[in-house]
């Protein structure tokens, strides 16, 4: 049997009716009576209770994990309304799904750990070759949540993932594992046996601006830079246009010019998303700060989002020994989709330039992202939580 | 001499002051060298100060081309999304398709939360016929909180638009009451006789306000609904209208096709009762004029002269009426198809010549002038020789009893028509016929009223049996007149005939 994908998607306006459709246009396309695995992204015009119910029926009670997203990244477009499944099956590539519900209520790195331990638990024992998880993207600070995976993974083992998100309303993300409807909570896979994976992930953002120093910051709360409250750095960049943007479009400023802390070592800054303000000015952020790093305002363009978007793609394939990808999963920053607007597909049309005709992509837009940063000096890659960023992961 | 004490100290002396001087140029050049880095970090700190306020310039810069981007996308989508509406709303006649239509485009394109058409019924309630994102009990308490707001009713009805950035804040407060959503675009649904409904969407987050460009895509929308919305009234009006009216003319239809085998019917009993008294007239009208010849004959002894006279009257009324008889007999064979005709080419001088030859008395009786004009594009037509001539004949024979004693004229004028058809005319100069007269002509019995007609005898059945014969010859007959000036009577047959023709 080798390796089939199949991919579905739906824009109907009925929940059910869209998440059948998807389904079994997936199915349709697979061409196997066995599902293995399958992934379900879906758009939040639908009511999550009614489609995982569906989903469930119709592919066969196959294992499904999933989540809320702003956007579905296809071949042929991306769409910010509708419901896509992929369904895989394969005698070569083995999965170990699970989930953890309400990380909230745990500790962090035990629920992380606990999570990872689960994957582990049902891939069995076969060789692992890479982690794909999608978390609760109102979820802050997730580092210690990546941690507790890596206490069971390893340092250096791929892991890669995505927030849901609901399109910035912070109010209706969900997970999906099976049938059921889960928040505050992480599901995910882990790949296994025959299968090799080439991960590309770059965000494209450049530093702008003198460096400055973060001299006092918690978990993921920035308290002060250069000696004073943090968001004197918007203030200073902004003026007065920064009183309005925190009030009124706070994507706007995460989109455009979020905060790039200098990695020794690392190919790109990493970045992080200013989410809230606090009424002390201290900057919340979605990932950890370490105190004493180098910080940037950081700019983006939409060719150097498209660039980024090539260059992860080019990555990815070099990790493929040569061998063409079956398959091209993106997880991907909401934050570009907002950067790209209109010309959102046009960083799809640059990577399918490089990619062998009809391979299938699929891909989520996603609220902050957990990706492998690679070193400059040695090839090994650390998992980081970055924001503003593509992954590009090719399966062969 | 110095002792060794001094020596010694002369020796530590020069030492120290060689080390001072050493440590004193040390220090003087280490100066320099701070001073120097100092100037190269003061350098460095004013470089870093400048690139950061450039920096700001390029931030404030970036930050309004994004903005112009941003507004640039929206628009673009917005038309878009409103070029897909209006194809897929001006594509269907169909109410209930448009707001089906309406349904997929709004959600999808547009990109809008929340949606909601509201259409004014016949009781002019509003009617909820787009929703998206809103739940039953939503829609309730907006019909409710809406149908309060005379205010905004009047404006809307006037044609205004309201968005939330365009808005007054105590206009944004009432239909922020009304839809519980912030940002918004409400437009009036209008056509030609005023508003018809309402079309609302909104956003429920700060990350997706509305624009002006939003606003005006919206009022644009608005306005095809409402002119894709009046045309699918309108046809449906027409559609109802031409039902309504194909259905009469099919009733009409059917009642005339009845009615017209009524009268097939009634005009075959006509037919076969006038062909049956007909036969049964002749038999004995035959047996009178038989026994007033002999009376006359004096075979049977010599007659009296006054009765001679009344004999002669018998057999003068039983021939009219022996005509009479064959004319009606002739008209019910002909309208029954008994009658065949026998077409053969004939030349149509050659019947006129025999028509004038036969009523040659009769044209000199009154001094007439005969004339006759034949088209030479038609010299020959396919007849049946007998009734052609029997037309011509009464048409002639009415022309002599009405045209004056003195410079009386008859023409006989033929032409070749486009269609094909030969049309003869009979001209007289006679008295003419008042327009009124002309459509009943050729009625079976109908005579004209004036002094010729009085003091002539006839029938009222020449010109009807004239009528069954051309049209047996697949022709027309009518007549044109002007009272004093003279009449014509035109009748066609055709050149070629598509019936068996005897050369």
């Amino acid at each position: 049997m080798a390796t089939k994908i199949g991919i579905g998607f739906s824009q109907h306006l009925d929940s059910e009716i869209a998440a059948r459709d998807a389904a079994f246009e997936s199915k349709t396309n697979l061409n196997s009576d066995r599902i293995d695995i399958a992934l379900v992204f879906a758009t939040i015009h639908y009511n999550p209770k009614k489609i995982a119910s569906v989903l469930n029926k119709v592919l066969n009670e196959t294992k499904i994990i999933g989540c809320s997203t702003a956007g579905i990244i296809l071949s042929h477009a991306i769409q910010t309304r509708g419901i896509g499944v992929l369904t895989m099956a394969s005698d070569e590539m083995k999965f170990g799904a699970g989930a953890i519900p309400n990380i909230n209520h745990q500790n962090m790195r035990d629920a992380g750990a606990a999570f990872a331990r689960n994957c582990v638990f049902n891939l069995g024992n076969h060789k692992r070759q890479g982690f794909i998880l999608f978390m609760d993207g109102s979820l802050q600070n997730t580092t210690f949540f990546i941690h507790g995976i890596q206490e069971v993974l390893g340092n250096v083992f791929p892991i890669m993932g995505t927030g849901s998100c609901d399109n910035f309303h912070f109010s209706q993300n969900y997970q999906i594992y099976n049938e059921t409807l889960l928040r505050n909570s992480a599901v995910g896979i882990i790949m296994g046996g025959q299968v090799t994976m080439g991960i590309g992930t770059r965000h494209g953002l450049k530093p702008l601006g003198k460096p400055r120093i973060i001299d006092q910051s918690q978990g993921n709360i920035i308290r002060t830079i250069d000696g004073k409250k943090a968001s004197n750095i918007y203030d200073e960049y902004f003026g007065q246009e920064a009183q309005s943007m925190r009030l009124r479009q706070m994507g706007q400023i995460a989109c455009y010019y979020p905060l790039g802390i200098f990695l020794e070592h690392k190919q790109e800054y990493l970045i992080r998303n200013a989410v809230d303000f606090l009424s002390d000015g201290s900057i919340v952020c979605q990932g950890d700060i370490p105190s004493g790093s180098e910080v940037h305002i950081m700019i983006g363009s939409r060719d150097g989002a498209r660039q980024a978007a090539l260059e992860a793609t080019q990555t990815a394939l070099s990790h493929l020994g040569g061998k063409p990808p079956r398959l091209i999963l993106i997880l991907e920053s909401l934050t570009r989709l907002k950067l790209l607007g209109r010309s959102a597909f046009q960083e799809i049309q640059r990577m399918k330039e490089i990619l062998p005709a009809q391979t299938p992509i699929f891909g989520i837009y996603g609220h902050g992202e957990i990706i492998p940063v690679q070193s400059v000096e040695d090839q090994t890659q650390k998992t980081y939580f970055q924001n503003e960023s593509i992954t590009v992961i090719a399966l062969t | 001499m110095f002792s060794f004490s001094d020596q010694i100290f002369l020796l530590l002396s020069f030492v120290f002051f060689i080390i001072g001087g050493v440590a004193i140029l040390l220090v003087v050049y280490k100066n320099d060298q701070i001073k120097d880095l100092k100037d190269t970090i003061t350098k460095m700190n004013r470089s870093f100060n400048e690139l950061d306020e450039q920096a700001k310039l390029i931030v404030k810069t970036d930050l309004e081309l994004n903005k112009a981007q941003e507004e640039l996308d929206n628009r673009l989508n917005g038309l878009d999304a409103l070029q897909k509406a209006s194809r897929l709303i001006s594509t269907t006649l169909d109410e209930n398709e448009i707001f089906h239509r309406l349904n997929q485009s709004l959600m999808i394109d547009l990109n809008f939360e929340k949606n909601i058409v509201l259409i004014y019924d016949e009781n002019k309630k509003l009617q909820p016929k787009v929703n998206l994102g809103f739940i039953q009990e939503e829609v309730n308490e907006i019909l409710s909180r809406f149908s309060k707001d005379a205010n905004l009713h009047k404006s809307l009805k006037e044609g205004l638009s309201f968005s939330s950035v365009s808005s007054t804040k105590q206009r944004r407060e009432d239909i922020l009451h009304i839809f519980q959503i912030e940002h918004f675009v409400l437009s009036p649904i209008l056509t030609q006789n005023g508003i018809i409904g309402i079309i609302f969407l909104g956003n429920l987050t700060e990350t997706s306000p509305v624009t002006i460009g939003d606003e005006e895509v919206v009022s644009i929308l608005a306005n095809q609904i409402g002119q894709s919305l009046e045309n699918a009234r309108l046809f449906e009006q027409v559609f109802r209208s031409s039902q309504a009216l194909e259905a009469k003319v099919q009733d009409r239809t059917k009642e005339l096709a009845q009615a017209l085998e009524d009268v097939q019917i009634v005009s075959k009993t006509k037919s076969d009762f006038i062909s049956a008294v007909s036969h049964e007239l002749r038999t004995p009208l035959t047996s009178i004029k038989g026994y007033a010849s002999i009376l006359m004959s004096d075979k049977l002894g010599v007659v009296p002269d006054a009765v001679k006279l009344r004999l002669e009257k018998i057999n003068q009324h039983s021939d009219n009426l022996v005509k009479m008889i064959n004319d009606l007999l002739d008209i019910a064979r002909i309208e029954s198809g008994r009658q065949e005709m026998h077409f053969v080419r004939c030349n149509l001088k050659e019947i006129f010549d025999n028509i004038h030859d036969l009523l040659t008395p009769q044209l000199n009786s009154k001094n007439i002038q005969w004339a006759l004009e034949i088209d030479p594009k038609a010299t020959e037509v396919p007849v049946d020789r007998q009734q052609l001539e029997r037309v011509i004949i009464n048409l002639v024979g009415n022309a002599v009893k009405f045209v004056p004693s003195t410079k009386g004229t008859i023409t006989i004028k033929t032409k070749l028509n486009d269609d094909q058809m030969v049309e003869i005319q009979v001209i007289d100069n006679g008295i003419g016929i008042e327009e009124k007269e002309t459509h009943r002509l050729f009625e079976e019995f109908y005579r004209v009223e004036n002094a010729i007609n009085q003091n002539v005898k006839g029938t009222g059945l020449g010109l009807s049996l004239a009528k069954k014969i051309v049209e047996a010859h697949k022709g027309k007959i009518w007549v044109t007149s002007k009272v004093g000036s003279g009449t014509t009577f035109h009748f066609t047959v055709p050149l070629e005939h598509t019936e068996k023709v005897i050369s």
